[in-house]
């Protein structure tokens, strides 16, 4: 391919939008990632930190009420009791349990999903242990050793509860570590390909500068001589482009200036050698 | 096409407007012949005239290409 103005400029632009379409695939790829990890971390990570308190406050609320039954279980007796305690009580475990597999199936890991299982897993402890107590309470037996399962069985939920906490926590803070990495690293190409372009625009403008003003300067010069009388001075052919071409075309005339100047001198000389000749 | 019109367009490249004018003056001055009777012959001291000539007034390197075209019609 010829190297003409016209392709050197192309090949300029073509650059340049080259390296802009590099820079915009990054951004691009960076954005989307970005946006995958903090979803992760706005919704996984911070649902099941959510979760996590939420089966806590259900535990303590399930605790309560438990506590309130067996306390008054004797004064107004099984049925009242349980109308005003038991069932909410048992509502409370319900909603632990649903908590627990919503945050086991939203889990990003299996450590995490482990976590949460382990609730439900302690969850079914507590239950046999309340469903003990209840059974004393209501056939009169001391209810000491079936409050204490109980209290231990929601401690150990409780625990389990605040270790699904933490993998919450876990969970938004690797998606934290994500979006600073994908962002740095993002950061890290965006700034090497723009000073690539940059040197590169600035290496390109340059040459290109120089390829154009070069010979435009050596055709003035030449425009100078020749206006100012002196034929003498050579046309020089510096590119291969259309001002290669320019050159070529002045050099030409130049040359036909010269020969029709000699032709001109040697018909002066003629014509006064044939006057001399007469005289 | 006659000869002299094919080294004539040969040289313009080279000579531009002064083409004809160049080549009729070596043919009457060196070759001792009328430009319309050019012909294969005359080609090689053409030639050798056309580079002689042509120095003067062009770059010397220009006018031996020039001459070496004018040869290559023979």
């Amino acid at each position: 391919m010829k190297m003409t103005i016209r392709n050197k400029l192309i090949a300029g632009f073509s650059g340049v939008l080259v390296l802009m379409g590099v820079v915009a695939a990054n951004a691009s790829v960076a954005f989307l990632a970005l946006r995958h990890s903090a979803h992760e971390a706005t919704t996984v990570g911070g649902r099941l930190n959510s979760t996590a308190l939420e089966i806590q406050v259900h535990n303590l609320e399930a605790q309560r009420r438990i506590k309130n039954y067996l306390d008054q279980v004797g004064s107004l007796g099984a049925e009242k009791a349980g109308e005003m305690y038991l069932g909410e009580a048992r509502f409370e475990i319900h909603e632990i349990r649903t908590l627990a597999a919503k945050a086991s199936a939203i889990a990003p890991d299996p450590g995490k999903r482990a976590k949460f299982e382990k609730i439900s897993q302690a969850l079914s402890d507590y239950e046999k242990a309340v469903d003990a107590a209840v059974s004393a309470a209501s056939a009169g037996r001391s209810t000491a050793a079936a409050i204490a399962d109980c209290e231990t069985a929601a401690e150990s939920l409780h625990e389990f509860a605040e270790d699904g906490e933490v993998a919450g926590r876990e969970a938004s803070q690797a998606s934290e570590d994500d979006i600073k990495r994908v962002s740095d690293r993002a950061l890290v190409i965006a700034s090497v390909v723009s000073l690539f372009g940059l040197i590169l625009g600035m290496v390109m403008s340059a040459l290109l500068t120089r390829a154009i003003l070069t010979p435009v300067n050596h055709l003035r010069e030449v425009a100078d001589n020749v206006s100012m009388g002196n034929l003498a001075i050579e046309v020089q052919r510096h590119s291969s482009d259309e001002i290669g071409d320019l050159a070529d075309s002045f050099g030409r005339m130049l040359t036909a200036v010269k020969f029709f100047r000699m032709e001109a001198e040697y018909a002066q000389q003629d014509a006064i050698a044939a006057l001399e000749g007469k005289q | 096409m006659s000869l002299y019109e094919t080294v004539v367009n040969t040289g313009k490249p080279y000579l531009g407007p002064a083409a004809e004018s160049f080549i009729a003056r070596q043919c009457k001055s060196h070759l001792k012949i009328d430009p319309a009777a050019l012909s294969r012959p005359h080609l090689k001291e053409l030639a050798k005239w056309m580079e002689i000539g042509g120095g003067l007034i062009m770059d010397s390197a220009k006018a031996a290409e020039m001459a070496k075209k004018i040869l290559a019609l023979s």
